[in-house]
């Protein structure tokens, strides 16, 4: 089993949320254990209890973790580098960097994180298709939050 | 009142923090690091949001990502609570220029006390006794024998370049200068190529007492007191109390003065603590001054009445102080046991997960923890698990309690220092009120 191999079968872990993975292969044996990430606060309690009006929306998947691991299969995620608010376009208004679909290289800017007035520009880290966007524009988000879903070519 | 907090902090002070917040109607907001994802500040804030992996560097001392936090929850104000960035200015100073407010004393005030040859220079500048010693390196034998006098044996001879014992003697009287500023000199030039020496008054077996102010953004500043926190392993304190048992009222008022003197010559606000070193003879010296909440400051809740963290809050809302100095009042005697989830006997520490945790209760005891049975304590953080804190008539039954109460206290999947604590408790010199800083050495040693 070469770095290649054990590369992608850590993606697969990650991609999926598999915390050990054992695979045997030609007499030789792998046992990867990655440190759980525990249970991250979903985006919905950064919301304030009462009703009033902000400009942050949950994102909640509403499928059963089967199911998700299921989409998510092979797909790469992007999580935010750092604390702040997520937008999709360069200014308000314009169009968005990437939609569902689009097909980007490593390096390709696919979303703008502000924090403490600076425009942080975010890059993908490989070439692919973005297969999900998960967070919304003008969403609070938080370390390492999954903004974007990647099918990597 | 500020309307929303952001606690830049974890453990049982994050827990603490919010406790106060809750009942001043303040609502609050967690940072945590993903080691912290089930923690208990986390769980007990009103939102939360994770800034980072597991390392301090990467999460709980990231000051973009707190400010930014503190910036998409709309906080107001933001506590540091201890350790972390709570002493440093430049943070403070980001949280001023960001509009936010900072729970503590003003950057300056934290920049001055954080150097510590400064900060002994103000408290001399006013009027506050420090440890004699010479300002600069002594050069020769007839200069050294005037300082000497001055200063007072028994004295101590230090390296100027160096640390680590070398180049280091105490002389305990006038004829033995000569040699040991000799072979004092000679250790200092082999070890560090400089042969530069000072002195300074020699404490043999002082006692650690640190007096907690209040100081109001109007200009009114209180003490609440002392807490003596002799008992320290490697400069680290494990049992504290209030009052000490070393103290007169004469004693305590001369020295709560001289904490306010050298708090307002800083420009201090807000709650702040002055550790002095007090030796046999009851001769005091200023050491050095936390400017930030303390570990220990519930004993000084419990003797004087007053909640700290609350008061930190209200000061840094504008509101003047509670009460006048005439109106503080210790009563009764408190103590507090630092319970660190560590091997009892090499104080190594012991992550893992408690599998049980029975705090003990009843009459004066109060447990300030951030652990719970399941908690998986991370091993990337201090090993502070709970404080013990109980509260009696005067120090007797303070004493009864707080052996009553360890040995109630159950903690289980994780070691922790009850042991250590329950040796402590019964000690002689201990029960006597003789204790120091050489007090667990002492201890080490009998074993």
């Amino acid at each position: 089993m070469d770095l290649k191999e054990l590369k992608a079968l850590l993606r697969l872990m990650e991609g999926n949320d598999v915390e050990e993975l054992e695979v045997e292969e030609g007499g030789r044996r792998v046992r990867i254990r990655r440190r759980p990430v525990p249970g991250r606060v979903p985006p919905a309690a950064m919301n304030p209890a009462p009703p009033a009006a902000t400009s942050v929306a949950a994102t909640a998947s509403p499928l059963s973790p089967m199911a998700a691991a299921a989409e998510t299969a092979g797909l790469i995620p992007v999580e935010s580098p750092m604390v702040g608010t997520f937008y999709r376009a360069p200014a308000p208004g314009a169009e968005p960097y990437v939609k569902e679909g689009d097909l980007i290289q490593k390096g390709t800017v696919i979303c703008i994180i502000e924090a403490m007035k600076l425009m942080n520009e975010i890059e993908a880290e490989v070439k692919g298709r973005i297969a999900r966007i998960l967070a919304e524009n003008g969403q609070p988000v938080e370390f390492g939050q999954r903004l974007f879903l990647i099918e990597p070519a | 009142m500020f309307s929303k907090v952001l606690i830049a902090n974890r453990g049982e002070i994050a827990v603490r923090i919010i406790r106060a917040c809750r009942e001043l109607g303040i609502r609050t907001v967690a940072v945590f690091s993903q080691a912290d994802a089930d923690a208990m500040h986390v769980q007990l804030a009103d939102e939360s949001v994770c800034i980072g992996p597991p390392p301090p560097a990467q999460s709980y001392l990231q000051v973009p990502r707190i400010i930014s936090a503190a910036e998409i929850t709309g906080a107001e104000a933001i506590h540091p609570g201890y350790g972390f960035l709570a002493e440093n200015p430049q943070f403070a100073e980001v949280c001023e220029n960001c509009g936010i407010h900072f729970i503590g004393p003003p950057a300056s005030s934290i920049q001055m006390m954080g150097d510590k040859a400064a900060a002994r220079r103000l408290a001399a500048r006013s009027g506050v006794p420090i440890l004699p010693g010479t300002e600069h390196p002594v050069r020769e034998l007839q200069e050294a024998r005037r300082a000497a006098r001055e200063i007072g044996y028994p004295v101590i001879i230090k390296a100027s370049a160096g640390g680590g014992g070398k180049g280091m003697r105490v002389v305990i009287n006038p004829e033995a200068l000569e040699s040991a500023l000799a072979t004092a000199a000679a250790e200092a030039a082999a070890a560090f190529g400089d042969a530069g020496v000072y002195l300074e008054r020699f404490l043999s077996d002082p006692r650690h007492v640190e007096f907690q102010i209040l100081i109001d953004a109007h200009g009114q500043g209180i003490h609440l007191g002392e807490r003596d926190c002799s008992i320290q392993r490697r400069h680290q304190k494990l049992v504290e109390e209030a009052p000490s048992p070393a103290l007169t009222d004469s004693l305590r008022q001369a020295m709560g003065q001289a904490a306010l003197s050298v708090a307002r010559a800083a420009g201090y606000r807000n709650a702040g603590t002055v550790e002095f070193l007090l030796d046999e003879r009851g001769d005091f010296f200023f050491m050095e001054m936390n400017t930030r909440i303390q570990v220990e400051h519930p004993v000084t809740e419990m003797v004087t009445g007053i909640d700290l963290v609350k008061a930190q809050f209200r000061i840094a809302a504008g509101e003047p102080l509670p009460i006048a100095q005439e109106e503080v009042r210790l009563a009764g005697h408190s103590l507090e046991c630092r319970i660190n989830a560590e091997d009892p006997d090499r104080f190594l520490p012991s992550p893992g997960k408690v599998t049980n945790f029975r705090p003990p209760g009843g009459p004066g005891v109060r447990v300030d923890s951030h652990a719970y049975v399941g908690y998986i304590v991370p091993p990337y953080y201090d090993s502070l698990l709970a404080k013990l804190i109980v509260h009696g008539r005067d120090r007797d039954e303070a004493i009864a309690r707080m052996q009553r109460a360890l040995d109630e206290m159950l903690i289980q999947g994780v070691q922790t220092t009850i042991p250590f604590h329950q040796k402590v408790l019964r000690h002689p010199d201990f029960l006597a009120g003789k204790t120091s800083t050489r007090f667990l050495e002492r201890l080490a040693q009998e074993q």
